[in-house]
């Protein structure tokens, strides 16, 4: 792809998160960062793979359950005891 | 070296959203940082880059340190405003639009492929950085990798020419 | 410039966890076991049949982890050690319960375009793979279409429909904040496959918003 002119928005959508990890050479990212410049459609779309991602992450990650907790406090206090 | 940056209106940057220390009867302040190419550092357009980024508002910038060049920009370490390029603005912008698409129309004709013609009036709105890609992916198509890099050194010397920065 | 700021600043309060750990200090391992526990269960669930199982194999590995804390010399993150421990833990475990790991299938899969190739211009259009039409401008949303709690169960909805590769990856990237490299160790995978699988997660959950938002 560094061989390339430009890039169009049909490969944009496939390069976007490789984008967003900073994981593109940076003549790709050239390319990339050119096409979201010019292209009001690939920087929106863009903006929706950064709201995915933050929408993502407020789901709430699991609690550790009460018995879990007891049985690794009681493994914890063996451990110090040894 | 001296170089060109464009920004969004507010004053930061098109893709970091660094609020740049604009000058104020001089230069801004001067920014650091680390030139990780494409990942960091200050990010700036030669004369012939112009095209390739058209954005808002056009600054001159002072690069210091280590300029690594690229196909499209130049990244480096240090880098501060200068001043404003006044030229740049709406109506100038309108103006250099027009010209794109008008090539755009010339270049389809010439070469007979009006079926490139549908695609320029309809990207109008959208402003000079589509424009100026329509034009020269139009002279892609109708003579390969190097007539599209002729049509962007066209562009960037329009520009340079009108701006006042030759 | 942020994002390494914080992760600094958790390597930080992980060293500091750990000093306290190792001089037997109970509050630090319950902080421990807080911070890592989702992941952990998430990994471990990746590995064996059921959530029963899974829970008794993070504990397993916390008693593994305690034993070898004195060990631990920092060469990687503490939750990648942690994790390499539970996945050790695991796959033993998997064995025993006969569970059909499937660790080859962690391989992406065939061509999974992020979006549907209709909504770009033909390959004998001029302008071919221009969008025929633009997606969406969400920043015009008001903010309560995002935060409303039904926009979030899109999302959950979407990631649990997502294959299991899928799901553990984008469970472990955008959720629990994980970095590459702790994926690609915990999962055995690729760099380039942890990349594969994260990017078609996020553009099916993309999909199932966009579908909610713009209808």
């Amino acid at each position: 792809m560094a061989d390339h002119e430009h890039i169009s928005c049909q490969e944009v959508v496939e390069l976007v998160n490789d984008y967003l990890d900073q994981t593109l050479e940076p003549d790709e990212t050239s390319l990339f960062e050119q096409h979201i410049n010019f292209c009001d459609g690939c920087d929106w779309y863009l903006n929706q793979m950064r709201t995915t991602i933050s929408t993502v992450g407020r789901i709430t990650e699991d609690e550790v359950p009460p018995e879990t907790r007891d049985k690794l406090l009681s493994a914890f206090r063996e451990w110090k005891r040894t | 070296m001296n170089a060109y940056k464009f920004l969004r209106t507010d004053g930061t940057g098109v893709f970091t959203r660094f609020a740049w220390p604009l000058p104020d009867r001089g230069p801004g302040e001067w920014v650091e940082a680390e030139p990780d190419p494409c990942r960091a550092g200050i990010h700036a357009c030669r004369l012939g880059d112009l095209p390739y980024w058209a954005g808002r508002v056009l600054y001159e910038i002072e690069l210091d340190g280590h300029v690594v060049e690229h196909k499209t920009k130049v990244v480096a370490p240090r880098g501060r405003l200068l001043r404003r390029i006044d030229a740049w603005d709406d109506a100038f912008r309108s103006g250099y639009t027009r010209y794109c698409a008008d090539r755009a129309h010339e270049i389809a004709r010439e070469n007979g492929i009006e079926r490139w013609e549908e695609v320029i009036e309809p990207s109008i709105p959208e402003g000079p950085a589509l424009l100026g890609f329509v034009a020269a992916r139009i002279a892609d198509a109708a003579g390969g990798a190097d007539a599209y890099h002729a049509e962007r050194a066209r562009q960037a010397d329009w520009l340079a020419e009108r701006l006042g920065l030759v | 410039m942020t994002e390494a700021g914080l992760q600094d600043r958790t390597a930080a309060e992980e060293t500091e966890l750990l000093a306290r750990l190792r001089a037997g200090d109970e509050r630090a391992f319950e902080a421990l076991v807080e911070r890592h526990y989702p992941t952990m269960l998430a990994v471990a669930r990746h590995y064996v049949k059921t959530r029963a199982v899974a829970e008794e194999v993070v504990q397993d590995a916390w008693l593994g982890v305690l034993k070898g804390i004195d060990r631990f010399e920092g060469r990687s993150s503490l939750r990648t050690w942690i994790l390499r421990i539970l996945v050790n833990t695991a796959k033993t475990r998997g064995v025993r319960e006969a569970r059909s790991v499937p660790f080859a299938s962690l391989a992406p899969q065939g061509d999974e375009p992020a979006v549907e190739p209709e909504r770009f211009r033909s390959a004998d259009d001029p302008f071919s793979g221009h969008w025929r039409a633009y997606p969406g401008n969400w920043q015009r949303l008001p903010d309560e279409a995002l935060a409303e709690r039904e926009t979030l169960d899109v999302v959950l909805a979407a990631i649990h429909e997502l294959p299991p590769p899928q799901r553990i990856v984008i469970t472990m990237r955008d959720i629990q904040g994980c970095d590459p490299e702790e994926v690609c160790e915990a999962l055995e995978v690729s760099e380039g496959n942890q990349r594969v699988l994260l990017h078609r997660a996020r553009s099916k959950v993309r999909s199932a918003l966009e579908r909610h938002l713009d209808g």
